[in-house]
C-alpha cells in the first residue's frame, strides 16, 4: 500500500491515515490540475471524515539543485495551501443517512463549502477551485506480496477497496503561476485543529503526511531489520519539506540501509554506495514532483527523479496519475535500477481505472451482499444430502420445475417456479464428500457476481444444512433481491425442517 | 466543575463518536463483503476479527461471537495457511470465553509454524483471563506497554494491576494512557475512562461512586454507542437515587439486544413503580440470557449468575453458572462470585 495503515498509530484510526497522494493533468482541461489524496485505507460504504483534523495538500516551487550523484531538489519556502474541514453528522431531515458539510480554504483565503458525496463537488465563485470530498475506490495498485523478504506477484491486494478521497482541481497559471517555474513537490497531511482556550498540550503536531507513495511501509519499515526501531511515526510527526535537521542523518540512515536491501533483493546489486546515498538524500526531501509544463501520463511517474539521479534532464512532468503502476515503478527502480528483467506485478491495475472527468477518481466498489440461512435437523447428514445434494433436485417447495442442461460443473439448470418465473444457474464446483456444492447466477435475478453456496454439515447427533448466496445489487434496489433470496432460503429450509422432523 | 476538572486532566480531542461509529460499522462490514470475494487475501480475516472484537466490546454486539467462528469456518474452507486458520479459530474461542478450546488451537497454530508474537499475544491474554501464572503475565505486560507505550497495551495492564489489587498504580497506567494518546479515534479514549469507572466504581473495595461516574461519562461523551458504559452508569444513577437518569441512559441501549440493558431497566422500572413494564422488562433480559446461554455459556456464565442471583430470581441457577464460570477461568473474580451465589442459594 502507498502508505496505508504506515504506523503502529495509525492503525487506532483509519480517518487520519493518509493513503496516497496524486498530482496530473486533468484528462477534462489540460489547463488544469488536478491534486487528489486518499485517507481511511478499506473505508466502509457509508465512511465520512473526522471532525477534529485539518486535511492540507501543500504544494510548493521545487528547482533541481543537483544531478547524478550529487541529486537534489530545493523546495521554495512559499507554501501554496489547499485545507479541508469536516462538519460533525447531521440528521437528513428525511430521515435518510446523515449528511456532512465540509469547507475548503483556497491558497488565496477563499472558501469553498461542499457536501461530502457530492459527486458535483463544489467550486470558487470564479471556478478557479473545484473540491469534491467522498468515498471512491481506491485508485491504488498493490500487486504484489511484499513481506518478509519475499518479492512475489500477486492480486491487487486492494482489489475492491474504498479510500475517503479530497481531489482539488484548479486552473494551473492562476493557482500555481507556472511562469516563475513549472515544476512543483506537493505534500498532503492530516495535523490536529486547534482547541479553542487549549493549553500547550500533548497532541502531536501532525498525524501524518504523504509525498512520494511508500516511503513509511517500503522505505523506513524494512522486515530485513526486525529489530530496528520503526521510525514511521517519528517520520509522520516531521513537518513537510523541512525534516529536523537532527533527524535527517537518522531517517537517511535507514533509507540508505533499506535502499541497500531493495537492490539485492533479486540478488544482484545495481546500485553503487554512492548512488544509493544520493537515492537516499533524494527520498529524504519527501515531496511528489511534478512539472505543469511537461506530459504527465501514467509512465511518467518518478522520471523526474529517476532522470536526475542519472545525471540527465527530466522530460516528463513526473507526478502519478490514478492509473500509475507506482508500485512497478519503484521496484523496478529500487530492486534492478531500471536495467531489467522487468518487475511486473500479477494486477494490470487498481479494481476501477480512473475516470476523463471531475471528480477523476472511480465510484465506489458496491459492497459483497450476502444472505444465508441453516436450519438444523435430526437426520444423519448423508440422508439429507441425497436430497438436498443432486443439482437437479425437487425438493424445494417453491420450485416446480427443473430441466438440466450437460453435466458436471458447468452444467446449467433452468428452474421454473411455482410463480411461473425462471431462474437459471449453473453448477461451479461439487464436493459430495464435504456434501457441499457451489453455483453462479445466469439469469433470473438481477444481480451480478451472484454465487450460492448449499452445505450439510453434521452437527450434533443430527446435522446443519447451511444456504448461502452472495451477490452484487444490479439494477434494483437491494432489498428487494434480499427478498427473493431470503424468501427462497427460508422457505426451502423450512421445508426440510418439517419433513425432517415429521421423520423423526 | 467540568469533568476534566473533576476528573485532574486535559482529556484529548477525538473524532466525534457518531462519525467514529458510522465509520467503524461500515468498515467492518465492508471488510466481510471483501472476505466473500477473496476469503484468503492476506490480513483480511485477522482484520475482521479485530473489528469484531471492536464490535463485542463497545456495542455489546453478541453475534459478533457467531461472526468469528463463522469467519474461522470460512477461512479454513478457503484453503489458507492452517497456522492463520488455528489463529483465527483461538481468537474466536477466546472471545467466547472458551480458553481451554482456545488454548488447543494455539497449540496447533504453533505446530503449524505460526509466528511467536501473535501466539504469545493470545496466550498472555487468556492466561490474564484465567488468572493462571499472573506473577509472569504482569512481568510481560509491563515490558511490552513500556516498549510500545500504546494504548492497547496499558489497557490490559491497568486491568491486570486492578485485579491484583494495585488501584492506584492501575490508576497511574490508565492516565499515562490517556495523556500519551496521540491520536483522533474515541474507541481507545473510551475504553481507558470505562476502565477507570470500573476500577473505581467496582474493583476498588472502597467504591467512590462519584469519581467512578465522571469516567462512564467521559466514556460516553467519547463514544455514545458504549453499551457497557451506559449499563455501568445506570447502576450508579440508580444506587443514588437517579433512577429517571438510569433509564434515559438505557433506553438507547435497549436495541443492542444486551440482556443486561434490559435487566438493568427492569431494575429501574422497579424502582419508579412500573411493575408491570418493570416485570416484561425482566423477561426479556431472562429470554436474552438463556439465548446467549444456550450459543455461549462459557461467554455468559458469570453475567447471568448475577441476573439470577438478583433480579432473576433463581438462586440454584445461579449458583451452578458460577461454578461454570469458576471451572472455567479460576479467578478471584470468578470465587467471589461462586461464594456469594452459594451465599444467597442457601438463604433461599
Amino acid at each position: 500500500m502507498a502508505d496505508h495503515i504506515d504506523g503502529p498509530r495509525s492503525i487506532g484510526d483509519p480517518s487520519i491515515d493518509l493513503t496516497d497522494l496524486f498530482a496530473f493533468t486533468s484528462p477534462e482541461n489540460p489547463a488544469r490540475t488536478v491534486l487528489a489524496a486518499d485517507v481511511f485505507p478499506s473505508a466502509g460504504v457509508s465512511a465520512m471524515f473526522s471532525n477534529v483534523v485539518n486535511h492540507a495538500i501543500v504544494v510548493r516551487r521545487v528547482s533541481v539543485a543537483g544531478l547524478g550523484d550529487g541529486a537534489a531538489f530545493k523546495a521554495d519556502d512559499a507554501e501554496i495551501r489547499f485545507s479541508c474541514r469536516f462538519s460533525t453528522l447531521e440528521a437528513a431531515p428525511d430521515g435518510s443517512a446523515p449528511v456532512q458539510r465540509g469547507t475548503l480554504t483556497c491558497p488565496d483565503g477563499q472558501v469553498v463549502r461542499f457536501v461530502v458525496h457530492d459527486e458535483a463537488g463544489a467550486a470558487t465563485p470564479d471556478g478557479a477551485v473545484r473540491v469534491y470530498a467522498g468515498l471512491r475506490s481506491d485508485p491504488f495498485n498493490l500487486p504484489w506480496l511484499l513481506g518478509g523478504g519475499e518479492m512475489k506477484p500477486f492480486a491487487n491486494l486492494l482489489e475492491h477497496d474504498n479510500v475517503l478521497c479530497i481531489v482539488v482541481d484548479f486552473d494551473t497559471v492562476h493557482v500555481l503561476a507556472p511562469a516563475r517555474g513549472s515544476l512543483f513537490g506537493v505534500i498532503a497531511e492530516t495535523t490536529p485543529l486547534p482547541r479553542p482556550g487549549s493549553f500547550v498540550g500533548h497532541e502531536p503536531p501532525r498525524y501524518d503526511w504523504i509525498g512520494k507513495p511508500e516511503q513509511t511501509n517500503m522505505r523506513l519499515n524494512t522486515s530485513a531489520f526486525p529489530d530496528a526501531p520503526d521510525l514511521r511515526d517519528l517520520w509522520n510527526q516531521q513537518t513537510p519539506f523541512a525534516v529536523a535537521p537532527d533527524l535527517r542523518p537518522l531517517f537517511h540512515e535507514r533509507l540508505v540501509d533499506s535502499l541497500t536491501v531493495w537492490d539485492q533483493r533479486d540478488g544482484k546489486r545495481d546500485w553503487t554506495d554512492a548512488a544509493i546515498k544520493a537515492s537516499a538524500n533524494v527520498f529524504l526531501d519527501d515531496f511528489l514532483l511534478f512539472d505543469v509544463a511537461k506530459p504527465i501520463t501514467d509512465s511518467s511517474h518518478f522520471e523526474i527523479e529517476r532522470s536526475t539521479l542519472n545525471g540527465t534532464a527530466y522530460q516528463t512532468g513526473g507526478g502519478r496519475t490514478l492509473d500509475a503502476n507506482c508500485i512497478d515503478i519503484l521496484l523496478n527502480w529500487t530492486v534492478n535500477r531500471d536495467q531489467g528483467p522487468v518487475l511486473k506485478g500479477g494486477a494490470a491495475g487498481p479494481t476501477q481505472p480512473g475516470m476523463k472527468r471531475f471528480p477523476y477518481l472511480a465510484p465506489p466498489n458496491r459492497q459483497m451482499q450476502v444472505v444465508a440461512e441453516t436450519v438444523d435437523l435430526p437426520a444423519p447428514p448423508d440422508q439429507v444430502w441425497a436430497l438436498v445434494g443432486p443439482f437437479g433436485g425437487m425438493w424445494h417447495p417453491l420450485i416446480a420445475k427443473v430441466v438440466l442442461t450437460g453435466t458436471g460443473t458447468g452444467q446449467l439448470r433452468s428452474i421454473e417456479t411455482v410463480d411461473g418465473k425462471q431462474i437459471i444457474e449453473r453448477l461451479e464446483a461439487m464436493d459430495d464428500a464435504l456434501r457441499s456444492y457451489r453455483y453462479g447466477g445466469v439469469t433470473g435475478i438481477q444481480a451480478s457476481d451472484y454465487t450460492g453456496t448449499l452445505s450439510v454439515s453434521p452437527s450434533g447427533a443430527g446435522c446443519s444444512v447451511q444456504w448461502r448466496v452472495q451477490y452484487l445489487a444490479d439494477g434494483q434496489p437491494d432489498i428487494i433481491i434480499k427478498t427473493i433470496v431470503s424468501t427462497l432460503q427460508k422457505v426451502g429450509l423450512g421445508s426440510l425442517k418439517k419433513r425432517f422432523d415429521a421423520a423423526k | 466543575m467540568t469533568a476534566e476538572g473533576a476528573l485532574g486532566l486535559e482529556f484529548p480531542q477525538a473524532t466525534d463518536g457518531a462519525i467514529a461509529l458510522n465509520n467503524h460499522m461500515s468498515a467492518r462490514q465492508h471488510a466481510w463483503s471483501r472476505f466473500w470475494q477473496a476469503p484468503e487475501r492476506p490480513g483480511l480475516a485477522e482484520y475482521i476479527a479485530e473489528q469484531e472484537g471492536m464490535a463485542l466490546e463497545f456495542y455489546s454486539d453478541f453475534q459478533a461471537l457467531d461472526r468469528l467462528d463463522a469467519l474461522a469456518g470460512q477461512l479454513a474452507a478457503s484453503g489458507a495457511a492452517a497456522s492463520r486458520v488455528a489463529l483465527i479459530r483461538a481468537q474466536a474461542a477466546s472471545a467466547a470465553h472458551r480458553f481451554a478450546q482456545a488454548r488447543q488451537h494455539l497449540t496447533e497454530a504453533r505446530a503449524c509454524g505460526a509466528e511467536t508474537a501473535p501466539v504469545a499475544r493470545l496466550v498472555l491474554g487468556i492466561d490474564q483471563a484465567c488468572g493462571a501464572h499472573l506473577d509472569e503475565v504482569l512481568v510481560q505486560r509491563r515490558a511490552i506497554a513500556a516498549a510500545t507505550n500504546k494504548v492497547e497495551d496499558q489497557i490490559p495492564l491497568g486491568a491486570l494491576l486492578a485485579d491484583l489489587g494495585e488501584y492506584d498504580e492501575a490508576d497511574a497506567v490508565y492516565r499515562r494512557a490517556l495523556s500519551s494518546y496521540q491520536d483522533v479515534s474515541p474507541f481507545a479514549l473510551a475504553w481507558v475512562c470505562f476502565q477507570l469507572g470500573v476500577l473505581w466504581g467496582e474493583t476498588a473495595p472502597t467504591g467512590q461512586s462519584i469519581r467512578a461516574m465522571r469516567w462512564y461519562e467521559r466514556a460516553l461523551a467519547y463514544l455514545p454507542c458504549y453499551v457497557k458504559a451506559r449499563v455501568h452508569l445506570s447502576e450508579l444513577y440508580q444506587a443514588c437515587g437517579r433512577p429517571v437518569l438510569a433509564r434515559s441512559l438505557l433506553l438507547p441501549a435497549l436495541p443492542s439486544g444486551d440482556p443486561e440493558v434490559a435487566w438493568r431497566l427492569g431494575d429501574v422500572l422497579n424502582q419508579l413503580g412500573e411493575s408491570s413494564e418493570a416485570e416484561a422488562m425482566l423477561a426479556t433480559a431472562q429470554a436474552g440470557f438463556e439465548h446467549l446461554l444456550a450459543a455461549h455459556l462459557l461467554a455468559f456464565a458469570d453475567h447471568a449468575a448475577e441476573f439470577y442471583a438478583g433480579s432473576g430470581n433463581d438462586a440454584g441457577k445461579a449458583s451452578a453458572l458460577a461454578r461454570i464460570n469458576l471451572a472455567n477461568r479460576p479467578t478471584r473474580r470468578a470465587r467471589a462470585l461462586v461464594e456469594s451465589t452459594a451465599h444467597s442459594d442457601s438463604r433461599k
